[in-house]
């Protein structure tokens, strides 16, 4: 008899405990989802449009989306050939180790053949890499190729945002999600033709 | 592994009195054997402090304190932040609910005299408690700075303005302004968000320090400490852990219940939670038709509204919640609980409590004649229930108290 | 002790009775102030359905093709309201919002200045987004029907809900004209039926203050104008509190986790109360 009874009781404590813990998942959602980013954000941060065919070639512009600096450079015609000049410098020339969205389509990594659009933020600890265009030697590198040097911490991108073998830097910088529509290039959103 | 944390736990232990915290205030802390529902809203009054806790804390970050902002940011916690209406309506709820548990936890110690001695302290922590909810619910209710914030406010402001000499600039002080302006919402939200709370907390932890002292009451005002075991436990009591707590489970269950279904479906409480004049962004030139406080003041705006006075209808509105802390010693009755008492304590305990219901009701809507009349009715009553008290419970004629429970 | 039980009981019972009594008799008197709707009498009953998306997105066609020249709602996101409505992004865009620059995540912030509207109107015309959580979904129902013809206005209407409105009545080509009008209604006796006299007819008495559109003066007729006036009060509401639907689905689940919850720990602590009262 009294065997039976605990094992009533056992089974309600089991169950009132499961219940009971079952509900905090529930009642932390709200909590948790809070904090994700609010529509005010995620309005603020969608797409921004430019024009780029005012840009001179060569030349390297910073926009800022989602409050985050995104370079886009026009390249000359010597910067397109040389585009794989550094090659054997080069940590993941593929861009194999990062979700690449528009992989293979342009040696630019981007969806324009002239243009490169990539997150202007070290994929090392956060800084903003700067860009060094000219093709001679620097203070980092004897034989620079041109491309982008991260004060911070020495990491050396190539023009197209290829990240170098032996800097800390781990991957290459991102391509955010653009498109062009004409010469009216938007970030942020992908859709629309090359 | 087990022996590693023994261990540890011995460590701890001998360092930190957590064991024998644990059995004196939970595991073996002696409750009186037989109570009713009523002394279940200590418990449920304590989980909704929980959940005004956590979700304000949440309501802090989306919240704006700004003149430009804060009305603006409240529709953005509703809208723009994800489930932001679930934190909103949760603290919207919680402050209602918490009155009404408090109230109903005050009414139980009106009826049954858990205020009797050795229990004064715990009553006056339990009064200061109650103080500092209505300081908090009425900073609360002007930060979303909407018309009823705003024209809440101006009036409870301006009733500093009723004490002499210094009225006025007391107001301006408070304000900060010429008006209740960003500058008057900012302090207001320090205080809501950070000074009260700690007051409050600490004050809980006081109250119920003060009970665990003296033991906890029972309907029956049987003193359990008189029939002791053995061991020197009271026969009548059973240990906190878990019968207690098993108790005040089914009580939060339900509560809880009643929690969902008004902050699900009810949230507004019909314009008594949240009044529908607050949807209107705060506007100082235009005051709204009918400005009524939420329901958990109207008794007390009721009273203030029935003298034709401004200084007055202050001190009577102050006096009708500063009586309480005097209760303790008004009460000469023998006996503690409305079962044995008197037909004049059951009558005046009656009135009382159908008056405060009413005054609460004339409170919250606009004023007529009749409604002034019955207003001043019921006030007198209020104050004749506890200024009659010395009188009406020393000498009316009150039954034996039983020897256990 | 069961004497005395009963006893509390009975005071219990007297006092809930006096209590609920003398609520009703303060009720009785505020009937008689004159509710929100004003010369309307009783406000129209209004009862929402926001799971029927079909009128809510007539609702926001009316909204924006007739109200939002002049009324904001600022605290509404357009892509909020087509996602929320189920009105594919493409569709809501291309038909609905005629400002081509406007993003999703836009603030539906209107496209009128305050000072020119003010200057037109006299008062600059409201924000709408919470309307229905100010004045009450019953209300704009009541309100938006209740446009009556008066030369002696500015825009030559009234209005019985909103006596001396600024809003000129803006559906009117959808409504046709609506008048005043006074017509025969039977005289109501004590007992509350019809009054009759001592042959059976009905006593009747005249009456003012009738709401009455002449026939074919507009596009729609009354069932169709009413229930276009629904579809727009029903967005009005979806507006004031877009997770409003959500709420309430929620509250189900939430109210029935309980339910099990407390039956479970009432079970347990019967189990536990056998301890210590055998």
């Amino acid at each position: 008899m009294q065997e039976k009874d605990n094992t009533r009781r056992k089974v309600l404590i089991g169950l009132t405990s499961a219940v009971g813990l079952s509900g905090i998942p529930f009642a932390a959602t709200p909590f948790i989802a809070a904090w994700n980013p609010s529509a005010k954000a995620k309005a603020a941060g969608a797409s921004v449009k430019l024009d780029v065919s005012k840009m001179q070639y060569g030349q390297q512009i910073q926009v800022a989306w989602r409050k985050q600096p995104v370079f886009v450079v026009r390249h000359t015609k010597e910067s397109l050939e040389n585009i794989d000049s550094a090659l054997p410098k080069l940590a993941d020339p593929n861009s194999d180790q990062i979700e690449e969205p528009y992989k293979g389509q342009n040696p630019t990594r981007s969806k324009s053949s002239e243009y490169t659009v990539m997150v202007g933020v070290c994929t090392h600890l956060g800084c903003s890499p700067k860009y060094h265009p000219e093709v001679e030697p620097k203070p980092w590198d004897a034989s620079w190729a041109g491309g982008f040097f991260c004060p911070c911490h020495g990491s050396m991108f190539d023009m197209v945002g290829r990240v170098y073998k032996g800097v800390p830097a781990p991957t290459n910088l991102p391509v955010p999600p653009h498109f062009f529509d004409g010469s009216i290039l938007t970030i942020g959103e992908d859709r629309g033709t090359a | 592994m087990s022996e590693m944390v023994g261990k540890l736990f011995g460590w701890v232990n001998s360092r930190l009195p957590v064991s024998n915290t644990f059995e004196r205030h939970l595991s073996k802390h002696p409750v009186p054997s037989k109570v009713n529902f009523w002394y279940l809203f200590g418990a449920l009054a304590s989980v909704v402090l929980i959940i005004q806790i956590v979700s304000g804390i949440w309501l802090i970050m989306p919240y704006s304190n700004t003149e430009e902002e804060a009305f603006a940011s409240i529709e953005y916690i509703m809208r723009d932040v994800d489930y932001g209406w679930v934190i909103r309506y949760m603290h919207t709820t919680g402050a209602s609910m918490f009155f009404a548990v408090v109230y109903l936890h005050m009414f139980r110690g009106l009826l049954y005299g858990s205020y009797q001695k050795p229990k004064e302290l715990v009553w006056i922590f339990g009064c200061t408690i109650y103080l500092a909810m209505m300081a908090e619910g009425f900073l609360g209710y002007v930060l979303p700075y909407g018309q009823m914030s705003y024209w809440g406010a101006q009036v409870i402001i301006s009733l500093f303005g009723a004490i002499p000499y210094i009225g006025e600039s007391l107001e301006l002080w408070i304000r900060g302004d010429y008006y209740i302006s960003g500058i008057t919402v900012s302090r207001f939200f320090a205080l809501h968000v950070v000074a009260l709370p700690l007051v409050l907390i600490a004050l809980v932890f006081l109250h119920l320090v003060a009970l665990h002292e003296v033991g906890a009451g029972n309907p029956e005002g049987v003193d359990i400490e008189e029939h002791l075991d053995d061991d020197g436990v009271p026969l009548d009591s059973v240990p906190f852990f878990p019968y207690k707590v098993l108790n005040a489970l089914v009580g939060i269950g339900v509560f809880m219940t009643v929690f969902a279904i008004i902050m699900f479906f009810f949230p507004e409480g019909g314009g008594y939670f949240i009044e529908m004049a607050n949807f209107e962004e705060a506007n100082p030139l235009v005051t709204p038709e009918h400005i009524a406080p939420v329901w958990y003041y109207s008794p007390y705006y009721a009273m203030l509204r029935a003298v034709p006075d401004k200084l007055g209808g202050l001190i009577v509105m102050g006096s009708a919640v500063a009586i309480l802390f005097v209760v303790p010693w008004l009460d000469k009755s023998k006996v503690a609980s409305i079962r044995y008492k008197g037909i004049y304590s059951k009558v005046a305990l009656a009135l009382f409590g159908i008056s405060f219901i009413t005054l609460g009701y004339l409170g919250t809507v606009s004023v007529t004649e009749v409604r002034k009349t019955m207003s001043v009715i019921c006030t007198v009553i209020y104050f004749a229930f506890f200024l009659l008290m010395p009188i009406y419970t020393k000498y009316e004629k009150t039954l034996e108290v039983p020897e256990r429970l | 002790m069961i004497k005395k039980q009963s006893n509390i009981l009975n005071i219990k019972l007297s006092k809930f009775l006096v209590a609920i009594g003398l609520l009703v008799s303060i009720n009785g008197i505020d009937a008689a102030e004159g509710g929100p709707c004003k010369d309307y009498g009783e406000c129209d009953e209004f009862k929402y359905s926001l799971n029927d998306m079909a009128s809510l997105q007539r609702g926001a066609s009316t909204f924006l093709n007739y109200c939002y020249g002049c009324h904001s709602l600022q605290y509404s996101r357009w892509g909020r309201v087509s996602k929320d409505l189920q009105i594919p992004e493409e569709i809501f865009f291309d038909n609905l919002v005629f400002d081509k620059s406007i993003k999703p995540g836009d603030l539906m912030i209107g496209s009128m200045s305050k000072e020119q509207s003010a200057q037109w109107f006299g008062v600059a015309p409201p924000d709408l987004t919470l309307v229905s959580r100010v004045r009450g979904d019953d209300w704009i129902y009541s309100y938006l029907r209740a446009y009556y013809e008066d030369s002696s206005k500015q825009y030559g209407v009234n209005n019985l809900v909103y006596p001396g409105t600024a809003m000129p009545n803006v559906l009117m080509a959808l409504q046709g004209n609506q008048k005043l009008v006074c017509k025969d209604v039977p005289v109501i006796a004590k007992n509350g039926g019809e009054k009759r006299d001592d042959f059976g007819n009905t006593i009747t008495k005249e009456k003012c203050g009738y709401l009455k559109v002449d026939v074919g003066s507009g596009e729609l007729n009354k069932e169709e104008f009413d229930s276009l006036i629904y579809d727009l009060t029903n967005f009005l509401v979806y507006v004031g509190e877009p997770a409003k639907a959500e709420r309430e689905r929620m509250g189900w689940y939430v109210i029935f986790y309980f339910l099990i919850f407390t039956a479970l720990s009432a079970l347990l602590y019967r189990e536990y109360h056998k301890d210590y009262h055998k």
